[in-house]
């Protein structure tokens, strides 16, 4: 093997490599910028990247009533640089899709009463928003409607 | 040089499907929407918490033992729409296990599912036969409201639909091996619906 084709080979490696780490992040990153993360894959990220500082800062802490987002709060900077973006990504995501479930039928209302025939955000709505073309629909209730996270769910099942 | 990229668009592959292989083997929030949502009837359920926790007690001095000689039944769930799933505490703890979030989150998911809005669900929590039955009625609610608790915040499912109840191990999954791990575990139950919400999120009773 010539020393080039070696170099040249060192680069095609490094570019992949790079590639491949690239198309984590996005798989990653993509879904929390566009639309919510589930409840599900928003608290798994949480403990994946928080793993070691829970187990060092908030050993025993329950889970519910705020007490674990209390303690990250409170033990914020002694941890990892990961757990941190994760921290604040993750209680984010799960922020907005909570305000969009609740506050679909008010932010729709308008949309909802013109195609759907329904005033309450109840499973047909959903129905209802699935069946009609994201462009009939007003950007505030589309975007309201991808973040309760009930497009894709609903799709799943 | 095309051999590295092979390896590197193999290795790519790879673990893409190992990245499948591995979703498909956890909880999914479908299976538990799915699991509760098929409900029997609407009509209202004959038996409250109080009157469960009272039936607990009662099976604890009338059939007393190290390990229940009677298990407690209640006939009136028997057919209602359920799900059951092992979540992790700490030992002798209230605490839910690092490990068992996501699977607490994909209960949230499903409850946040429109198809499940308006019903009641109860939150049941059972121990294994470690402990003493009346210790382990007590454990058992609290983690129950443990989950419950994670359930409103961080999850805001709405608390007028949960009701956690401890039983113990007054009624264990596999009464032949009474310190298995099967028996410690959480059962949500679709006990019907009861309320309705409004367009603003006030509620209101249904029918």
């Amino acid at each position: 093997m010539a020393a080039g084709e070696a170099g040249m080979n060192k680069i095609a490696i490094k570019l992949a490599s790079s590639i491949f780490v690239l198309f984590f992040l996005l798989c990653a990153i993509g879904p929390s910028m566009a639309q919510t993360l589930s409840y599900a894959d928003a608290i798994e990220q949480l403990a994946g990247a928080c793993g070691g500082d829970l187990r060092k800062y908030c050993r025993g802490v329950e889970l519910g009533g705020g007490h674990l987002k209390a303690c990250l709060d409170a033990n914020q900077a002694r941890m990892s640089g990961s757990c941190q973006q994760a921290r604040m990504l993750v209680y984010a995501s799960i922020a907005r899709r909570a305000a969009a479930q609740r506050d679909i039928g008010d932010i729709c209302s308008a949309d909802i009463a013109r195609l759907c025939g329904t005033s309450h955000a109840d499973a047909h709505l959903v129905e209802c928003l699935l069946s009609v073309s994201p462009a009939a629909i007003g950007p505030a209730c589309n975007q309201a409607f991808t973040d309760t996270g009930w497009r894709t769910e609903r799709a799943q099942q | 040089m095309i051999k590295h990229q092979i390896y590197a668009v193999s290795a790519l592959i790879l673990s893409v499907a190992l990245t499948v292989a591995f979703a498909d083997t956890r909880l999914s929030s479908g299976q538990i929407t799915n699991s509760l949502a098929g409900v029997s009837d609407n009509s209202r359920l004959d038996l409250t918490a109080a009157q469960m926790r009272q039936a607990v007690m009662d099976n604890i001095q009338n059939y007393p033992g190290a390990i229940p000689p009677h298990p407690l039944t209640f006939p009136q769930l028997a057919n209602l729409a359920q799900f059951t799933v092992e979540i992790n505490f700490d030992f002798n703890s209230a605490a839910i296990r690092p490990e068992s979030y996501r699977d607490v989150g994909a209960i949230a998911d499903a409850l946040h599912n429109p198809i499940l809005l308006g019903y009641g669900f109860l939150v049941i929590g059972h121990t294994d036969s470690v402990g003493g039955r009346q210790y382990n009625v007590g454990l058992s609610q609290r983690r129950a409201e443990a989950i419950v608790a994670a359930l409103i915040d961080p999850f805001a499912v709405n608390p007028a639909v949960l009701q956690p109840v401890g039983m113990g191990e007054e009624q264990l999954q596999d009464p032949a091996h009474p310190t298995s791990g099967v028996n410690r575990r959480v059962q949500l139950i679709n006990v019907g619906k009861k309320f309705c919400f409004g367009r603003s999120g006030e509620q209101f009773q249904c029918q």
